[in-house]
């Protein structure tokens, strides 16, 4: 018995390693989703405890870094808003009567320009939502034009009538994107799960990808939308059918229940891509 | 000897913010990321007693765990490691060293830096094996732990060569 004893006494300290790492392994397989796939026998539900301590914690941690998004994001938008702001003056006080034909314009015309609309209608009562909007081909407007709001993507123009269009808004399973994290160049695709209107998910992103509850969700390369808009920002971990990759839920940057303006996006050289692209095929 | 807990203290608080606040937004060339927090492991006197090394990694392990939203990974890795230590140590540095002795690059500059290496890769090892935990993404895997491994152990040795150089040359 005292041999026991002094047993236990010597090696009591490895006792206390074996029982303090046991733990720390039913961590790992009790919380993160990841793992638990690998090991289905031990899935137990998430212990939510830990997110809501952490997030307390490391959302304090993070009120600067937001804090530095917004004021930046608020600096950009200034900046849209003074030159759509010179734009419209411009358009306003020119003088269409007078005609210098020999003066050259030195004013390259940028890619992209925005169309100014109003949401008429918004149809939220299944899942094929859509979005009406009050410009049609009388304004330029064609199929497959991006439409944004001031926050971030609205939606893609499916099809136009003289004075209306009809937007498929992000929350349609059909719409899809390709979009990234702010910090990243990895892509995914952008998807609608139909459960939520104010989430979406980030698909197909690969699982390396280290993200943080709030890390902004961009545009990647599009043929429809410039690089870099805001789509939404990251919710949280979403289940995944791949275990190479992980699915986000990603809060919409865009609320649609309050949605009344937005601006459809015109891009010059959408037509002249199409056709080169179409060569190859 | 009470100066010493309180500078362990200390080290204990800033690695886990250096860590958590500045080491883990690091991603160099998308693949290493510094994990500096074992360094708290290296610096504890040789003869300190296990419960306090075991116990102390666990908790540090579980608070980084905490802020990354990795419950256990850390925590299990580290004191996986901090269990180990000393029969690591006992390979490494002379036996005969009395048990305040705290490894340092001053002090012992080729047992040292083998230490760190040792220590960094076992612990690295462990962490990204239990990260990905299958093994059928090998080459990213092995590739991102050794790239990690190498700029942890670089940050380790300049770390212990710029801030123990004075109070080595103060002692001499």
């Amino acid at each position: 018995m005292r041999n026991l004893f002094n047993f236990i006494i010597r090696y009591s300290h490895w006792l206390v390693a074996i029982m303090l790492i046991a733990f720390s392994f039913y961590l790992v397989f009790t919380h993160n989703s990841y793992q638990r796939s690998v090991y289905l026998t031990s899935a137990n539900k998430v212990t939510g405890q830990f997110y809501t301590i952490s997030n307390n914690l490391t959302s304090f941690f993070l009120l600067k870094q937001n804090n530095q998004q917004l004021l930046e994001r608020n600096a950009v938008l200034e900046k849209d808003l003074y030159s759509l702001r010179a734009h419209l003056d411009s358009l306003a006080t020119a003088d269409t009567t007078e005609v210098n034909a020999f003066v050259r314009d030195t004013v390259e015309s940028p890619q992209f320009d925005f169309i100014p609309a109003e949401v008429v209608n918004l149809s939220f009562s299944g899942v094929n939502n859509f979005i009406t909007i009050n410009k049609g081909s009388a304004r330029g407007i064609k199929p497959d034009m991006g439409v944004i709001s001031q926050r971030g993507v609205v939606g893609v123009v499916s099809q136009v009538s003289q004075n209306f269009s009809l937007v498929i808004p992000v929350i349609n399973p059909k719409f899809r994107l390709s979009g990234k994290l702010k910090n990243s160049e990895n892509y995914g695709s952008i998807a609608w799960d139909g459960k939520n209107i104010r989430q979406a998910q980030l698909l197909d992103l690969p699982r390396h990808e280290v993200f943080q509850h709030g890390d902004t969700v961009l545009t990647s390369f599009s043929r429809i939308f410039p690089r870099n808009l805001i789509i939404g920002f990251v919710s949280d971990r979403g289940e995944s059918k791949d275990d190479n990759f992980n699915t986000f839920n990603i809060d919409l940057a865009t609320d649609f229940y309050t949605l009344q303006d937005v601006l459809v996006i015109d891009d010059r050289f959408y037509e002249e891509q199409k056709a080169l692209e179409a060569l190859l095929q | 000897m009470k100066l010493s807990y309180l500078y362990e203290i200390v080290r204990f608080v800033l690695l886990i913010l250096l860590q958590v606040l500045l080491l883990n937004r690091i991603s160099l060339f998308g693949l290493a990321t510094p994990v500096l927090y074992g360094y708290f492991l290296l610096k504890l006197p040789m003869g300190r007693n296990p419960f306090f090394v075991i116990i102390s990694a666990f908790l540090m392990g579980l608070i980084i765990d905490i802020f990354l939203n990795t419950p256990g990974m850390n925590a299990a890795a580290i004191t996986i490691v901090a269990a180990l230590r000393k029969p690591v140590m006992d390979l490494f540095f002379e036996k005969e060293e009395y048990d305040e002795f705290v490894p340092g690059i001053y002090t012992a500059t080729g047992p040292f830096v083998r230490f760190t290496i040792f220590m960094v890769l076992l612990h690295l090892t462990l962490l990204f094996f239990i990260e990905s935990f299958t093994l059928f993404n090998l080459t990213s895997t092995l590739l991102r732990m050794i790239t990690s491994s190498v700029i942890t152990i670089l940050l380790i040795v300049t770390l212990d060569s710029l801030f123990y150089k004075r109070r080595q040359s103060e002692q001499l």
